[in-house]
């Protein structure tokens, strides 16, 4: 039960090894923590935040990404913590949860993952598109939303193994019930790894240009010629009233 | 042969006093009413004079009416491609100022003022605005040639004439003007309609009066800058476009319309006239030099049996072509030949006919020696020390249609696009049905000239007394000749009156248009 619940909610972040990902590798996690503090950490992460907790602040501050409510009980804390300590018993030494090396990218991973990321294709289970909440500064997208994180710079920010594993299996509340029923494929996950990749590495030749004041003087002068194009075409139009003359001159004469 | 009936109108303009009353009562009974109180679907005009809106007849400002297009004839500030492309903002279109702001004056005031020092007054306050203003202008700001110089002086219809010509209508000693009655002409080819983006402009099948459709009507003002003669007008208070109706509520219980009705000269006649829709295209796209002629010959002879055949055929009612026969209208332009349309070269085939003003010569001035008759007044009587004889005893009693005041093409300009021989024709006629009259009441004028200005223009003594009779003594059954107008058969198109025969009434089932937006 216990490796059940590490691989569908922790997994995406931590390793049971040593290695970072999001967060802390988690060996020998009970050595260096009070078990009642990894209980309450596990089951109100936010709470403890909120409340100024040192660790917590101090663990916040290391790792930027705030570890999320998940919901988890304290029984089944309890499990998760069992589960962690048996894996790095077990004699092979080996860790679960994490990503095999990757190999890099083809460009047909990168348009997939930009096709996906704009929804010119369709996610295999239905799931909503990525830029409905989020924004990539990349010249082949146009306007995402802005509703969460912008994601430029999420690949220098949390690494490809944790990028990966927050699409695999979100951490996030929001993400999470979103894409509950409907996961991404191994290919889509791929995809937009190698998408967002590419974006934070080429992120500065995807820069939009800033015009300053040019733009505005574009503007001007271009309403200009608009306006004097307009007049010439309707110059022979008929001003004002006929009689104009007639009561300027009598009005004047008064 | 599609004949048609229209319902026609002739304005004997030597008759006109311009007395306006026309005007009065069409405002009266159509005008009265928020937001059109600056529209005169009549008016009276003075000519020479700018009218009303100013200028109308220069279409350079306006561009209303029809232009020859290679072998077709297109409008000229409206159709397809001119409104696209100008749908926000027609650039062609009278301002308020080119009619005039309409007026009215705090009356209240004289009566309500709390007592002080000063004489209450009641000020000008705008119709449009309710606020106080000066008054710049009304609709016959220019009437019996006041303020001259900038309006008579500015007639669009002086194109044609010489500086010297023109300077000799404005010597003090020979100023002349006449009154020029305007309604909408009701024409066979009117660009109003075919201007109307909204299709709410129609002309009437079984009469041929044009009218506006209040219900469709979008306001978009195309009609006001398509009619030449200015007479469709914006409605700013319903957001529509509203025109003379020719009182057809009238016209149907065999009424003249109102204009007509109140006309204290007597001035104005009504009847039907049938004409040949198949020639409208060709007719408005001939040479500016035949259009006059080629709408006269457009108009049938309703006692040709060809004719009334084809007029029953069509559908046209045995009283209309009854009415057809008895019209004044039909005797004033087609028999008698003594009526033209207004502007024909605007392309309209306007169906209101004008008699053009004589304004004969009566008398001469011319130097003479009054020494001889000095002693032969009393010491107190007024001498005057000039030598001008103001003679009443010409030979030629009326002079001779080239001395007119008005030069021929003047005339010409305003009744047949400038055919000076179109104008005489009829002038000479008037004339002659005069000198006719003259020799019989009076007698002083020699049989050897009136036989000759008869046999000039091909009248006989009888068909100058029939002229005289329909022009000075015609009553009113004479004047107005209205077609019943069958509300009977119309009515039983669109319901079954046996329905509701012995309920509540015979009426149509939609009721009456709620006007505004």
């Amino acid at each position: 039960m216990g490796e059940e619940l590490f691989r569908t909610t922790c997994a995406a972040c931590h390793t049971t090894g040593t290695d970072r990902l999001v967060g802390p590798g988690l060996q020998g996690v009970e050595d260096r923590r009070d078990h009642e503090w990894l209980v309450s950490f596990i089951t109100e992460p936010d709470r403890m935040i909120a409340e100024g907790d040192t660790i917590a602040t101090r663990l916040l501050a290391e790792y930027i990404v705030p570890m999320p409510n998940l919901g988890t009980t304290r029984a089944q804390a309890e499990s998760i913590l069992d589960y962690i300590a048996s894996a790095n018993e077990a004699p092979t030494g080996e860790t679960s949860g994490t990503p095999v090396a990757q190999a890099p990218a083809t460009e047909e991973q990168v348009l997939l993952g930009q096709a996906l990321f704009q929804g010119h294709t369709r996610l295999a289970n239905g799931g909503p598109t990525c830029n409905s909440c989020h924004e990539v500064t990349h010249d082949a997208v146009i306007g995402g939303g802005i509703l969460a994180r912008e994601l430029t710079t999420v690949f220098s920010r949390l690494g490809g193994p944790g990028v990966r594993a927050i699409i695999g299996s979100p951490p996030f509340p929001v993400m999470q019930k979103a894409y509950e029923d409907r996961p991404l494929t191994e290919e889509e996950v791929a995809g937009l790894v190698a998408f967002l990749e590419r974006a934070d590495a080429e992120q500065e030749l995807h820069q939009p240009r800033d015009y300053g004041i040019k733009l505005f003087g574009f503007g001007v002068v271009g309403a200009a010629l608009l306006l004097g194009l307009y007049s010439l075409a309707w110059s022979g139009r008929k001003r004002g009233s006929v009689n104009q003359e007639i009561f300027d001159r009598q009005i004047s004469s008064i | 042969m599609d004949v048609r009936s229209q319902i026609s109108m002739v304005f004997h303009l030597d008759k006109c006093i311009g007395c306006h009353t026309c005007s009065v009562a069409c405002k009266n009974l159509w005008t009265d009413r928020k937001g059109a109180e600056y529209m005169w679907w009549n008016n009276v005009e003075t000519k020479p004079g700018t009218g009303y809106p100013g200028k109308w007849e220069d279409q350079d400002i306006y561009k209303g009416g029809w232009e020859k297009d290679g072998e077709g004839i297109r409008l000229k500030g409206a159709g397809k491609p001119k409104s696209l492309t100008n749908i926000f903002h027609n650039p062609h279109m009278p301002v308020i100022d080119d009619y005039y702001e309409p007026f009215t004056f705090k009356y209240l005031d004289l009566i309500e003022s709390s007592a002080g020092d000063d004489q209450p007054t009641a000020r000008p306050i705008s119709m449009i605005t309710g606020e106080p203003m000066d008054i710049k202008m009304g609709p016959n700001w220019d009437d019996d040639l006041s303020g001259s110089p900038d309006y008579a002086r500015n007639d669009p219809n002086f194109a044609n004439l010489t500086d010297a010509e023109q300077e000799a209508m404005f010597e003090l000693e020979r100023m002349a003007f006449f009154y020029l009655p305007r309604i909408c002409n009701h024409c066979l080819n009117p660009a109003c309609v075919a201007s109307c983006p909204s299709g709410a402009i129609y002309k009437r099948g079984e009469d041929g009066v044009v009218l506006i459709n209040q219900d469709v009507c979008r306001g978009w003002r195309m009609c006001v800058t398509a009619c030449p003669y200015k007479k469709t007008y914006y409605n700013w208070n319903t957001g529509k476009s509203e025109k003379c109706i020719l009182c057809y509520p009238r016209i149907e219980s065999g009424l003249a319309p109102v204009c007509m009705h109140s006309c204290v000269g007597r001035i104005r006649y009504l009847g039907v006239m049938l004409y040949d829709a198949d020639q409208i295209e060709a007719v408005a796209s001939a040479d500016e030099a035949d259009v006059v002629q080629r709408q006269m010959d457009m108009i049938l002879d309703p006692f040709d049996p060809e004719v009334v055949a084809a007029a029953m055929a069509n559908g046209v009612a045995d009283s209309t072509i009854d009415s057809a026969q008895k019209s004044p209208t039909y005797k004033f332009v087609k028999i008698w030949n003594m009526a033209l349309p207004l502007h024909p070269e605007f392309r309209t085939l306007p169906m209101l006919f004008y008699v053009p003003p004589l304004l004969p010569v009566v008398a001469t001035v011319s130097e003479a020696d009054h020494s001889e008759r000095a002693g032969e007044l009393h010491d107190i009587a007024k001498h005057w020390p000039d030598s001008w004889l103001y003679d009443t005893t010409t030979k030629e009693l009326f002079g001779t249609i080239d001395d007119a005041r008005f030069p021929l093409e003047y005339m010409a300009s305003l009744f047949s696009a400038g055919d000076t021989t179109a104008v005489a024709d009829r002038l000479k006629k008037l004339m002659a049905v005069r000198l006719h009259r003259r020799l019989v009441t009076v007698g002083d004028v020699a049989k050897e000239t009136v036989d000759a200005a008869l046999a000039d223009t091909n009248l006989t003594p009888l068909l100058a007394d029939e002229i005289y009779y329909l022009t000075s003594l015609a009553k009113f059954d004479d004047r107005f000749v209205i077609p019943a107008a069958h509300r009977e058969q119309a009515i039983e198109m669109i319901e079954f009156t046996g329905d509701v025969k012995g309920n509540t009434g015979f009426g149509f089932k939609v009721g009456s248009a709620v006007r505004g937006a």
